[in-house]
């Protein structure tokens, strides 16, 4: 993220009192726009409807990499819809993050809340701290990476979405373990996520042995949680 | 023109255009790396019989791999990009999926010709295998025994490659141009964007086109090099010169032919060698032709 130039930025100007709703402003989307576009996107707090640009500045416009600042622990469904294109979130979020992705990367600074990659369908989606509960429910596919804690009854109902628990999971019942290995592709991943992003990554992890837990058992089993064991 | 007493001769060597894939192998470390990849290059010293010309082109540090592992890049060549492609199946199938430890990366990212030679692979999964996107590329997942292979899906294709550089160095005696041979595969060793094909990046079996005695053959002997033969056919050779060795480079461009063989020709003058010369076909059969004298333009 480092060509400035080439990013739309999105800095929220004070802290919410309560939650905004951004669901639909991705980065694929905002690709066609200009920065006055970006601003005039419909956003909700609350009941109440609202425009991205009463709560935001917005820098930039016409791009795939989309970057955003500030307080964000309130906004929910931050990337959630998104198609392609790359989204940095510098900081925690709301919940609903990554929800229903069909293509992409999302990064999340820090934590986010429940609810993140819930029903995503393709796209890569990491969480540099702890993910809230029931993250990437019902999960079609694609991956989801949290170098923090993952909560509780993530990977419920997922199909054949990957959740790599980098920093501990309560690993649901309907898992269960198939083996323990060096997944070459959690390697490939993180030397990605480090070089592309400059995520801080231990190298205990790169080089590390993962459990692979298979479920969800309502369904076929081929959705996949990759627990980080040293 | 004379390099250290050494006679460059006024002649070019003849290069043909082909397609070429940079292929990556990773491991958990450098000796299995290199055991896929010249399991991988075997057998590849020559499009006439092998369908493609392949090799090592070198090795790779943890901060040059996609995945922060040492590596091997081996180029391959192959005359048009369908049969490059099948090339790249059967062998990355034969010889780096059966490898322990090993994973497979393009090694053209940029090349924006394309084949898919992993999405090919990925059916040895028999429907097990899972696909990631990382970056914009797509991979496979191919459960196997030891865990699991990891594959890119498409491989960049150089369309504008060259095969068939080289050059002959005639030596007085045997072991004065193989020392000569192997100072020149030594200083070309690890030069970007080439490849020697042959055993030890050397051939002592230079070929002509076609055969005298036999219809069937397409190449056979190139009988003007051969000493044993100098008077009995219309040698090229004069008299002094007893052994003659050629070295062969294929490039991903005419340029990195041209630096690697100025740097390969420089090196393999030395004592014992009476002069450089070069094959080709009289000029009319290949795109690329490779002016010694030109190329050698101020080594003295």
């Amino acid at each position: 993220m480092s060509d400035a130039v080439n990013v739309v930025t999105l800095s929220l100007r004070a802290p919410l009192s309560e939650p905004l709703d951004v669901e639909g402003i991705t980065a694929d989307r905002v690709a066609g726009l200009s920065e006055r576009e970006i601003a005039g996107l419909p956003v909700r707090l609350g009941a109440r409807e609202a425009r991205l640009g009463d709560f935001f500045d917005v820098r930039g416009g016409r791009s795939a990499r989309m970057r955003v600042e500030g307080a964000l622990a309130q906004v929910n469904g931050l990337g959630a819809g998104m198609a392609g294109g790359e989204l940095v979130i510098d900081g925690d979020a709301g919940h609903r993050v990554a929800a229903g992705m069909t293509g992409g990367e999302i990064i999340v600074m820090g934590s986010a809340g429940a609810e993140v990659a819930a029903r995503a369908r393709r796209g890569l989606v990491v969480v540099a701290g702890d993910a809230g509960a029931d993250a990437a429910r019902a999960m079609i596919a694609g991956t989801l990476v949290v170098f923090g804690r993952t909560g509780a009854r993530s990977g419920r109902g997922s199909r054949r979405g990957s959740i790599v628990a980098l920093g501990g999971i309560d690993v649901p019942v309907a898992y269960w373990c198939a083996c323990t290995f060096d997944p070459p592709h959690v390697r490939l991943m993180l030397t990605y996520l480090r070089r592309r992003y400059g995520l801080k990554v231990d190298e205990r992890m790169v080089s590390g042995r993962y459990r692979r837990y298979c479920g969800d058992a309502g369904n076929p089993g081929r959705g996949e949680i990759l627990e980080w064991v040293e | 023109m004379n390099i250290r007493g050494v006679h460059i001769e006024d002649t070019f060597a003849e290069g043909f255009g082909m397609a070429a894939a940079r292929v990556v192998i990773t491991a958990t470390n450098l000796k299995w790396a290199r055991i896929a990849a010249l399991k991988l290059t075997g057998f590849a010293t020559s499009v006439i019989a092998c369908k493609c010309e392949a090799a090592i082109e070198r090795e790779l540090g943890p901060d040059e791999t996609p995945d922060a592992r040492p590596g091997v890049a081996a180029l391959m060549f192959a005359i048009g990009t369908e049969n490059l492609n099948r090339r790249l199946v059967e062998r990355i199938g034969q010889a780096v999926l059966t490898c322990p430890t090993t994973s497979c990366f393009d090694g053209l990212p940029e090349a924006p010709d394309r084949v898919p030679a992993g999405r090919a692979l990925r059916a040895f999964g028999d429907k097990f295998q899972i696909s990631k996107v990382v970056g914009g590329q797509r991979y496979w997942r191919v459960p196997v025994m030891e865990g699991e292979f990891l594959l890119q899906e498409s491989f960049g294709v150089q369309k504008r490659a060259v095969g068939g550089g080289n050059f002959l160095i005639l030596g007085e005696d045997a072991p004065s141009a193989l020392a000569a041979a192997e100072a020149a595969v030594a200083a070309m060793d690890g030069m970007p964007g080439i490849i020697l094909p042959f055993p030890g990046g050397v051939v002592r079996s230079g070929s002509k086109v076609g055969s005298r005695g036999y219809k069937s053959m397409t190449a056979s002997t190139n009988d003007a090099y051969c000493p044993t033969l100098r008077l009995t056919t219309d040698s090229a050779l004069a008299e002094g010169v007893n052994s003659v060795l050629e070295i062969v480079i294929d490039g991903l461009d005419a340029h990195a032919i041209s630096r690697a063989m100025r740097a390969g020709i420089d090196a393999a003058c030395c004592p014992g060698v009476r002069a450089i010369a070069a094959g080709n076909y009289g000029g009319n059969l290949g795109t690329f032709h490779f002016h010694l004298r030109q190329i050698m333009e101020g080594v003295s």
